[in-house]
């Protein structure tokens, strides 16, 4: 990652941090609303590979603000939506990891545990392809200078790829966790909550299914791959 | 394992054009065969097209030109892979050879066996497979028992491999061995290339489920090969197979073999489908799009030099979860005669019976798994 970039999610940190006890107003004054505004324009000149890291940090930590309608137009919610989706469940499963390497049962961490471990590994697998998907999709969202009608596609199967990973994700985290994740306490419903009101959010799986498929059809068997050959790489 | 970073999947050259050249070439040269030959295409052996693709500089292209290679990027042959694996090519009879043995002679072999080996895997001639599996060693790869004895001609070779798949098509086999006596589990063992026509190797043919001769019991009665057999470092073949095992676990295989079953699903849907087929479509291209993305940027990983271990796992599992749910969900919804005769219903047929091993091949599920918990820095 760039210098600047990691100096823009140190900063995403910092104010999110306090965004977390006083709300959204820390994010607007930070100047947050400007970082996909052009330099020339008095902005951040920031991409949407930049969005894409201060969102997954807004995931893990302000996951309840409304920092992706600080940062982006209504036209690309879905898209930023998928990064949110992403760095909540990275939090998710951090959160997973550093539990069962902790919480001892039967004289030995949980994560000793074959079925334990097998668990975990099919949610890191869910996971990781969100985050590869919201990586994409900002790649994508930059080639086309944020114009989210010629990223449909990415957009389509990114949010519905994110959708169909909630359920593997805030399940395997909670049954993990035992009773103490499902306590008001504890921090795993801060992303888990929000990441199952998500999936419903800017599109459930039905309709980015409806439309991805819809268009799909109209390319045709082999038209599908060379579309999509043709979109990247 | 830290967060996930995308690596940028950028080859030199002309992509595009690549991907035109190869689609043309195809065009001419791709048999018209049974469209079921394009489902699980890189079990499909044919010499003659492996011969022909080798001569037009799509085998072994990442080989250095001096052994007759392409001296081409490993993401070009990215590239090249997933067009044929997308046009359902019969590329099963050079496949072993071109993605791992030749590269793998290549970083460990002798000079001599550089020059012996890599000119004919990189026509598309010299064919070869993977001794690993013994009847006493599955997933647990580390109970092998065959043994190499050095002696004053040569090693000798007694022992077993099972499940070697185009061991009855292939000229050499590189098989993982113990050559130090009394050694346990993953010391003691050295990788050697065995030409296949040596006096002593039985091989036997084990038909599957579906019918197919894939793989085969290969039998070592006291297999005299010579002392330059020996690739890599004596007591160095754990290390070298598993790097060997990141080869075979993130290409675009992982998520291509069905890919003939969507594209005619799509075709059969036709351009204003059901709204249950259209939503399988797309549930199927969203998994599709993002296990490429996936792929693509594991490779690029590897080709940028480190070691995309886990990468590669969940490449893997999350390829066979992909493939073998397919024709599960495509028979849930479309109605498909078992023994049909449209394209659609055969496909759905021998994918269904052929998935199966999906989750086998390479390392079991549970084997993957484990290896991507503790990338998690479980155990």
């Amino acid at each position: 990652m760039s210098a600047s970039r990691d100096m823009l999610c140190d900063t995403a940190r910092a104010v999110f941090a306090e965004a977390a006890a006083k709300g959204v107003a820390p994010v607007e004054e930070a100047g947050f609303g400007s970082l996909l505004v052009p330099e020339d324009q008095g902005g951040f000149g920031g991409d949407w590979c930049d969005a894409n890291e201060v969102l997954q940090i807004a995931g893990v930590i302000v996951p309840e603000l409304p920092v992706a309608e600080v940062i982006a137009s209504e036209a690309l919610q879905p898209a930023a939506m998928v990064s949110l989706m992403a760095g909540a469940m990275g939090q998710a499963l951090a959160l997973s990891i550093e539990h069962v390497n902790m919480r001892q049962q039967f004289g030995r961490p949980l994560g000793k545990f074959q079925a334990v471990q097998q668990s975990l590994a099919v949610m890191a697998c869910e996971v990781r392809a969100v985050e590869a998907a919201a990586a994409a999709l900002a790649v994508r969202l930059d080639v086309a200078n944020l114009d989210p009608s010629v990223v449909g596609f990415e957009i389509a199967a990114a949010k519905l790829r994110a959708n169909r990973a909630v359920g593997v994700v805030t399940s395997i985290a909670h049954q993990v966790h035992g009773a103490i994740g499902f306590t008001e306490e504890y921090d795993l419903h801060r992303v888990t909550i929000p990441l199952m009101r998500w999936r419903g959010t800017h599109g459930n799986d039905a309709h980015w299914a409806q439309i991805l498929g819809r268009q799909v059809a109209g390319f045709g068997g082999r038209g599908l791959w060379e579309v999509m050959t043709a979109r990247g790489a | 394992m830290q967060g996930f970073a995308l690596y940028p999947f950028d080859p030199p050259g002309d992509i595009a054009a690549l991907r035109a050249d190869l689609r043309g070439w195809l065009t001419v040269n791709q048999p018209q065969d049974d469209v079921v030959a394009r489902a699980n295409c890189w079990a499909s052996f044919d010499a003659g097209f492996s011969r022909a693709l080798g001569a037009a500089g799509y085998v072994g292209m990442t080989l250095p030109a001096r052994y007759g290679g392409g001296d081409r990027h490993l993401l070009e042959r990215y590239v090249v892979i997933e067009e044929l694996l997308a046009a359902g090519a019969p590329v099963g009879a050079h496949w072993i050879a071109d993605r791992q043995t030749g590269p793998l002679i290549l970083r460990y072999g002798s000079e001599a066996q550089r020059e012996r080996y890599l000119p004919g895997i990189a026509k598309g001639e010299l064919y070869a497979c993977i001794g690993l599996s013994e009847p006493g060693a599955g997933s647990d790869l580390a109970a092998v028992r065959t043994t190499a004895r050095e002696t004053a001609e040569g090693w000798r070779i007694n022992g077993q491999k099972i499940w070697t798949t185009g061991a009855h098509f292939s000229h050499i086999m590189l098989a993982l061995v113990r050559t130090e006596e009394e050694s346990e589990r993953n010391a003691g063992l050295s990788q050697v290339l065995i030409d296949l026509d040596t006096p002593g190797i039985t091989i036997r043919p084990i038909i599957d489920m579906a019918g197919h001769h894939d793989f085969n019991e290969v039998f070592f009665d006291d297999v005299l090969v010579p002392h330059g057999a020996l690739v890599g470092e004596r007591g160095q073949g754990w290390k070298q197979v598993t790097a060997e095992l990141g080869l075979e676990r993130s290409g675009p295989e992982r998520y291509l073999s069905s890919h003939a079953l969507l594209a005619a699903l799509i075709d059969a849907a036709g351009p204003d489908p059901d709204p249950a087929v259209a939503s399988l479509i797309g549930e199927l291209t969203a998994e599709m799009w993002t296990l490429r993305q996936l792929s693509m940027s594991t490779a690029a990983k590897l080709a940028a030099g480190e070691d995309p271990m886990v990468e590669a796992s969940v490449v893997k599992e999350l390829g066979n979860a992909f493939e073998q749910d397919m024709p599960r969900r495509v028979q849930a919804i479309v109605d498909c005669a078992w023994e049909g005769s449209d394209d659609l219903a055969r496909l759905l047929r021998a994918l269904l019976i052929a998935s199966p091993s999906f989750s086998l091949r390479g390392g079991t599920r549970e084997i993957i798994r484990g290896i991507i918990a503790r990338g998690l820095g479980l155990r």
